[in-house]
């Protein structure tokens, strides 16, 4: 009977203790199972590591790179065997406190490692052990993506789980060069950290960085980071990759001219593989798509009744984003709907999003192409963050914002930022969206001066005036 | 026209205390039908005694409707010797 649980989860990252939590709370038995270590991938080796190495990169940076007249540049020394140990005991704190001690907190939750794979649509198999699931919910996450580009399978690479405390496939030495394949979000922070901590960095992305995000960002980025020396190759293919224990060589098409990359380390970074490959899915009963996300309903139930999927394995799905806290929204719905008959839906229309590169960009709501593609009625406006007084005051003009708005009511429907502080001002654009404000509604809002959120009023000003005219607090 | 007796076996979320056990347990037995209802909670689950026709939506429903509580079915049994 103990192998006999209401809920059983696979995956314990934040949907599944959102999920464990909620479930828990509504009188539920709970079962997590995992196979690497608690707590999944933003944790151990995705946003907390990659966040703190970004940070003391930063600091390297500007102490070397001071943006006022009369400030002398100074050299941080860079010991990155150090910088990693306390990122790993942040790392290793954080699992302790925010996943760990919370699991041995909750009434009736049971964790099991190892690798599972279904028996039957209620059975999952881990270890020696059979698990009973009355109603089941994946939340096994997602991995790197690994291309197929002849030569890779037989060289050592880095992935994004460099960041690990504690996996092999962790770095405690920083590559004299570092070759980035890709031009996502993982790619260009991963890239402008290595730079900044001393790496000669290269990257070869298939088309411009961040293609899927609106063009004026990824073409600023390229710009700052050409200027901080970092090599940008963009429309480039890898047709071949070659490497032994000195460094690796990619064999590049780019403009159809040909050319050899080296570097002393390869880091893959080419977007996210949902973990569904390996659990037997086809014993279970539900479906999968062409590229293995779980397939589910707006309430983020599979085709079986009883098994629900949610986080980063099903994909951008009604509106989802692979993120933690989208998944952590998921956990929750996932267990309302399996032990009430709330019959949540997701609802996927305000997620903020942020890349914490320098500039940092973020990102709420539709981007004109996605606004073009519905036939939508809609106005833009871009505005250079020059225009916003703390920018001037601080020399941080780098950047814009880049408002879109419904021509019919003047809602706002989207909001992308570049420039300082974006993370943090694009909470106040989400909240806004959550209420369905409209520009007025941003322009009526006494905003604090100097700040950078000003960037969102003034924003939404340039849609009738101009801006570059603007008084004192952009009255 | 049967007069079979089944046991449903109930998982019960957010009770704290004594008072929640018999909040809970009255909850269960105002539902037609329910002859008895038994509630831990240490286990943080009941057992109901019932008619074979009371549907679990109505077990969920009414101790739901406490505002305060949550109830799921986890399986039916036949009451031995029935």
């Amino acid at each position: 009977m103990s192998d006999e649980f209401d809920l059983l989860i696979l995956g314990s990252g934040s949907t599944a203790f959102a999920a464990a939590i909620r479930a828990a709370g509504l009188g539920a038995r709970v079962a997590m199972v995992e196979r690497r270590t608690l707590g999944g991938t933003c944790a151990n080796r995705g946003c907390l590591p990659s966040k703190n190495l970004i940070e003391a990169a930063r600091i390297v940076h500007e102490a070397a790179h001071p943006r006022y007249a009369g400030l002398t540049p100074a050299e941080v020394g860079v010991d990155f065997g150090a910088l990693v140990a306390q990122k790993d005991d942040v790392v290793r704190e954080y699992r302790a406190k925010k996943y760990a001690s919370v699991a041995d907190g909750l009434t009736d939750l049971e964790l099991l490692g190892g690798d599972a794979t279904f028996v039957d649509s209620h059975t999952v198999q881990v270890g020696d052990r059979q698990v009973f699931g009355d109603r089941i919910l994946i939340a096994t996450g997602s991995r790197p993506t690994i291309p197929a580009i002849p030569g890779l399978d037989a060289i050592s690479y880095l992935t994004s789980d460099l960041l690990d405390a504690d996996e092999v496939g962790r770095l405690t030495e920083l590559p004299a060069s570092l070759a980035v394949l890709g031009g996502g979000y993982v790619a260009v922070e991963l890239a402008q950290m290595f730079a900044r901590l001393g790496s000669r960095v290269t990257m070869v992305a298939r088309s411009e960085l961040l293609s899927g995000y609106e063009p004026e960002l990824g073409r600023i980025l390229t710009d700052v980071f050409q200027a901080e020396g970092i090599e940008v190759l963009t429309g480039a293919r890898v047709n071949q990759v070659r490497g032994d224990a000195r460094g690796v060589e990619l064999a590049i098409e780019q403009g159809g001219a040909g050319r050899d990359v080296q570097a002393a380390r390869l880091l893959v970074t080419t977007g996210r593989t949902p973990n569904t490959d390996t659990l037997g899915l086809e014993r279970a009963g539900f479906g999968v798509d062409d590229a293995g996300f779980v397939t589910v309903d707006a309430q983020l139930r599979t085709s079986q009744s009883h098994v629900w999927g949610a986080g980063d394995v099903i994909g951008r799905q009604h509106g989802s984003q692979m993120a933690t806290p989208v998944g952590a929204r998921q956990g929750r719905i996932v267990a309302d709907n399996a032990f009430t008959d709330a019959g949540r839906r997701f609802d996927g229309s305000v997620i903020p999003r942020a890349i914490f590169t320098d500039p940092p960009i973020a990102v709420v709501g539709l981007s004109e192409a996605e606004v073009k593609s519905r036939h939508l009625p809609a106005v833009t406006a871009t505005t250079p963050l020059a225009y916003v007084p703390r920018a001037g005051a601080v020399h941080r003009t780098t950047g814009l914002v880049k408002m879109i708005a419904s021509t019919i009511d003047q809602r706002v429907l989207g909001v992308h930022v570049i420039g300082e502080a974006a993370p943090e001002i694009i909470h106040e654009a989400a909240m806004a969206m959550r209420f369905k404000a409209n520009l007025a509604d941003f322009v009526d809002l006494i905003h604090v001066y100097p700040t950078m959120s000003e960037a969102l009023k003034i924003g939404a000003q340039a849609f009738s005036r101009d801006v570059s005219k603007l008084s004192c607090c952009a009255e | 026209m049967t007069e079979h007796i089944v046991y449903i076996d109930l998982g019960v979320g957010g009770m704290t205390c004594d008072d929640c056990v018999v909040h809970v347990a009255e909850a269960l037995e105002s539902v037609p039908g329910v002859e008895s209802a038994s509630v831990d909670l240490a286990s943080r689950s009941a057992v109901v005694t019932a008619r074979p026709d009371v549907p679990s939506d109505a077990l969920a429903s009414a101790v739901r409707t406490t505002g305060q509580y949550n109830a799921f079915e986890r399986r039916r049994r036949a009451a031995s010797g029935e």
